[in-house]
């Protein structure tokens, strides 16, 4: 079991079901938010999602509390991931052209959604919050059915949530700082 | 006669009021405590001195300053604090984290119930 985020593979939920969607996924999940994804995330997040997506299902469909509180969580998660997607991860895949000292005027994109990010920041750390605790339960559900397996990954998911607090989302708004700066400076 | 009395009551309403934090948390249930603790926030935090997980250690948390458990990297906003995690504070804070300390990464929402927090409390005393 990879750590990976539970948001990252709502995300990645998303973004698959985006690309599925007209042929159609039978399972008993509430659908993925609509989303208008004008920008893609980078493919590792993508990949990481599909893992952790298809472990979330499987959690999902288990008897007891534990299924409950996995089908409770993505309904959470998913509604995170639509955020993700729809302005958070985007501008993450400038960073491979923005290390090798690469800034044009066709980033700007990049820089409206990044403002938002910054605006909407107490927002999106309650969804934070939120998932937080559907892991906090999903870990005494697990514990009470002896379920190691949903107790590592609901662990390796609140790992990976605070990764998004410490790190994802701060460089976000570096990224965004930055193209500004650049373009401004008339890079 | 009458003013005296007056007065007599109001320092006992005084000294109750003053009282009543205290002893709501003096009379927090330790082992209690440890239920709430271990569904709320075992996934982020150990009870062992030194093992910091995605939250720091919370051994010998009572009593110690914001921002200062060795090894664990704090939010800015955690760092400057400048508080102690006494009773009184630690009730506040696990009431709404964000609202005693803004920008705090715990990505807790709170725990309302002010029993279940005088008794987590009771329980974080206990570890030292």
């Amino acid at each position: 079991m990879h750590p990976r985020s539970l948001k990252r593979l709502a995300l990645l939920g998303l973004a698959a079901a985006a690309l599925i969607a007209p042929a159609g996924i039978a399972h008993a999940q509430p659908a993925a938010p609509a989303v208008k994804v004008s920008h893609p995330i980078p493919q590792s997040l993508r990949n990481e999602h599909a893992e952790d997506r298809e472990k979330l299902e499987l959690l999902s469909k288990r008897p007891g509390k534990v299924g409950e509180v996995a089908r409770k969580a993505i309904v959470l998660f998913d509604r995170h991931a639509a955020t993700e997607a729809e302005f958070i991860m985007p501008p993450l895949t400038l960073l491979p052209v923005l290390a090798d000292g690469k800034v044009t005027p066709d980033m700007e994109w990049a820089v409206a959604m990044t403002d938002r990010v910054r605006a909407e920041r107490e927002q999106i750390f309650q969804q934070h919050v939120e998932v937080t605790d559907v892991l906090n339960q999903l870990i005494e559900a697990a514990e009470a059915a002896k379920d190691e397996d949903a107790k590592e990954f609901a662990e390796a998911a609140a790992g990976d949530a605070m990764n998004d607090v410490e790190i994802l989302e701060p460089a976000v708004l570096v990224i965004g700082d930055y193209i500004r700066m650049k373009l401004a400076a008339g890079h | 006669m009458m003013s005296e009395r007056i007065l007599r009551i109001a320092i006992t309403a005084l000294l109750f009021t003053s009282a009543v934090p205290s002893l709501s948390h003096a009379a927090g249930d330790a082992a209690a405590g440890q239920s709430v603790f271990k569904s709320s926030c075992t996934m982020c935090h150990s009870v062992q001195p030194g093992q910091n997980k995605i939250g720091p250690s919370l051994f010998g948390v009572v009593g110690r300053k914001t921002g200062s458990e060795p090894d664990y990297t704090y939010s800015p906003a955690n760092k400057s604090a400048n508080l102690i995690w006494d009773e009184a504070t630690l009730d506040k804070y696990l009431e709404s984290p964000r609202t005693v300390v803004p920008g705090t990464k715990m990505t807790y929402g709170g725990q309302k119930d002010a029993e279940k927090r005088a008794n987590l409390i009771a329980y974080l005393a206990t570890l030292k």
